[in-house]
């Protein structure tokens, strides 16, 4: 028999209270592996936007008020000689969703000429981009969208023909030809086809609208992107279409956060449920000790040092955290390692998958708040008077 | 086998409660031979207790010495009183205070967990010798649920005995007994004394169950009333 066997033999005195005080630690550790697998997703998708060195133009007002197509004309104009800028994409959105399904997909118009260089990231060979440049219904699609829905619907792949319908008048139904499938988590969840394809569409509905949501201008380096960014904003300031001009990460950001400041709002629910559980398994362990003063008592008059007696009360609590932890932490780490979620809700994530990080996080986290819950029973334990604590028993 | 002698010179202790002063024991002698079995009688807050707990280091006096074998306790600070209680000291209380989760064997192992150099073969032999002369070889994989109220108190009896301790210190033992088992358990007594020579002191009510020790003495407001030699022991088997 060892102390390690006795803390955990204790473990099982009051079982419905120990399985409870688990399940207080199992929950939010599991959630919390998952909020932090999602902000290192998250985290990596600016990395990657970071090293594309785009500029996204869209309306001052909102990315809603639609900008006229010459304005693509006049931002190359600021840079005739190419020393700033590559390339200018206009992008429209579509809003499309597959006609059975309810969730939309990401799905935007792009300039077919320029798209392949501003999008290099996608990675088109000069063999796609021929492909798409060749059929004006050509659509690049991301592999997240793919794996999303190809066991439902089997076009879903390279060479496969779909339809889209749009969820903005006049609700187009457009039939696209997959000629790309993209590798990079970054653009995972995107649909993109060619502009003209939608603009003939659009005219054929009566909607003569050659208009885009937003201009994506690839810059040649970040000092470049920063100059155009002044540039380009100063040029249509005082203009019937007033423009802000933001990175890609700031752009992504500013995304995110119109749906409420996740980050910030993840933080805070963290931060409350971990004071909560703290409370909880401090309250557990407080109850424990009282409990069992009269046997601590007893352990201290069989000459049980002090020390002692701190180590098996803290051991209990932190051994209580940990299990609770990894009972929460390993189905989620399995779960995200086996079946990463092909898609979280509206969120740019291609794929959750489980963070190695993240779980050494959450155990690190819950076993100091086990110590922490069990650091005042521990001490009172250390500092009981034997006599007081027998005089409890007589 | 060992055992010790115990002698307290002039002992006071006094209590302070929201600062009022509450003696206990005022200026007491008592010399206990290596050996003895002797029984603490008296009303509720003369002082039984208290001077056990004077006597294994679980307290220490306001005034006088307190000395068991070689080692005068009121000199010794916490730390040393803790190491001293573990190795020569064994406690035994009247509710018994098993650990509910282990078994017989086990909770007579946990004194022999802070013995450094003891192996786990050693502590093993150590349990089974313990039950055996208990007379609970048999129930070593119980847990204490499964045990009844003077098995249980067997149980403490061997947990106490394990480290072979010079001194056995119980805390109205038989308390919680009925007479059958009361008998049963003050035979043990008799034996640990008797047959392997302990030095043993008794709280107790009970005047059958002092009548077991050689020696009976009378506490009275913190004060030795009377100090008595018994008759004769019973035989061990005989009723109470």
């Amino acid at each position: 028999m060892t102390m390690g066997y006795i803390v955990l033999q204790n473990l099982r005195r009051n079982r419905l209270r120990t399985a409870l005080t688990l399940v207080a630690f199992a929950l939010p550790m599991g959630v919390f592996v998952l909020a932090i697998s999602l902000l290192a997703a998250l985290i990596e998708i600016g990395n990657m936007n970071e090293r594309e060195l785009r500029l996204g133009v869209h309306h001052k007002v909102t990315l809603i008020n639609l900008l006229p197509d010459a304005m693509r004309r006049k931002i190359e104009a600021l840079d005739p000689e190419r020393k700033r800028l590559t390339a200018v994409c206009g992008m429209r959105w579509f809003g499309g969703k597959i006609p059975e399904e309810p969730a939309p997909i990401q799905s935007l118009a792009a300039d077919a000429d320029t798209f392949p260089i501003v999008y290099s990231d996608a990675g088109m060979t000069p063999e796609d981009i021929e492909a798409w440049n060749k059929d004006r219904q050509a659509a690049v699609v991301g592999y997240g969208v793919i794996e999303q829905y190809k066991q439902k619907y089997p076009d879903f792949k390279l060479g496969g023909r779909v339809s889209l319908k749009s969820s903005v008048p006049p609700y187009l139904e457009l039939e696209f030809h997959i000629v790309k499938v993209i590798e990079k988590a970054n653009r995972a969840q995107t649909f993109y086809f060619r502009r003209d394809y939608l603009t003939e569409s659009l005219k054929e509905a009566g909607v003569d609208s050659p208009k885009c949501n937003i201009f994506w201008v690839k810059c040649n380096g970040a000092d470049e992107l920063r100059e155009l960014q002044t540039a380009i904003d100063q040029e249509f300031s005082n203009s019937a279409d007033e423009t802000k001009s933001e990175d890609e990460n700031a752009f992504a950001a500013s995304f995110t956060q119109a749906l409420g400041n996740l980050p910030g709002l993840m933080n805070a629910m963290a931060i409350v449920v971990l004071v909560i559980v703290g409370l909880v398994a401090g309250n557990t362990m407080m109850m424990s000790f009282r409990e069992r003063t009269r046997e601590l008592g007893v352990f201290k008059a069989m000459g049980f040092p002090p020390i002692r007696i701190f180590t098996i009360v803290l051991s209990e609590s932190v051994m209580l955290a940990a299990i609770g932890a990894i009972i929460g932490i390993a189905p989620v780490w399995i779960g995200l390692t086996f079946y990463p979620l092909p898609k979280l809700g509206v969120l740019p994530i291609a794929s959750l998958k489980a963070s190695p990080a993240a779980a050494y996080i959450s155990l690190i986290i819950a076993i100091a708040i086990g110590a922490a819950a069990g650091f005042w029973p521990a001490y009172q334990a250390m500092r009981l008077r034997t006599v007081d604590a027998l005089r409890r028993v007589a | 086998m060992a055992s010790a002698d115990i002698e307290l010179q002039n002992v006071s202790k006094v209590y302070y409660k929201d600062r009022l002063e509450i003696p206990v024991i005022a200026g007491l002698d008592l010399k206990i031979n290596p050996g003895e079995f002797v029984a603490m009688m008296g009303p509720s807050g003369s002082g039984k207790s208290t001077l056990l707990h004077l006597m294994g280091g679980l307290d220490q006096p306001t005034g006088g010495t307190v000395r068991v074998g070689e080692n005068y306790l009121e000199n010794m600070t916490q730390i040393q009183l803790t190491k001293w209680r573990s190795q020569h000291v064994g406690f035994i209380f009247q509710m018994y205070h098993l650990v509910p989760v282990l078994s017989a064997a086990q909770n007579v192992e946990l004194p022999l967990l802070i013995f450094k150099g003891l192996s786990s073969a050693n502590r093993k032999e150590r349990v089974k010798t313990a039950l055996t002369v208990v007379g609970l070889a048999d129930r070593m994989d119980h847990r204490p649920n499964q045990l009844s109220g003077g098995q249980e108190q067997r149980v403490a009896i061997a947990r106490a005995i394990v480290t072979d301790p010079d001194v056995i210190l119980a805390d109205e033992p038989t308390g919680d007994l009925d007479a059958k088992t009361s008998q049963e358990i003050l035979n043990l007594l008799n034996l640990l004394n008797f047959e392997f020579g302990k030095t043993i002191v008794m709280v107790t009510h009970d005047p059958k169950a002092a009548a077991h020790a050689t020696r009976t003495l009378h506490l009275e407001k913190g004060e030795l009333e009377r100090d008595e030699v018994n008759a004769p022991r019973p035989a061990a088997g005989a009723s109470a």
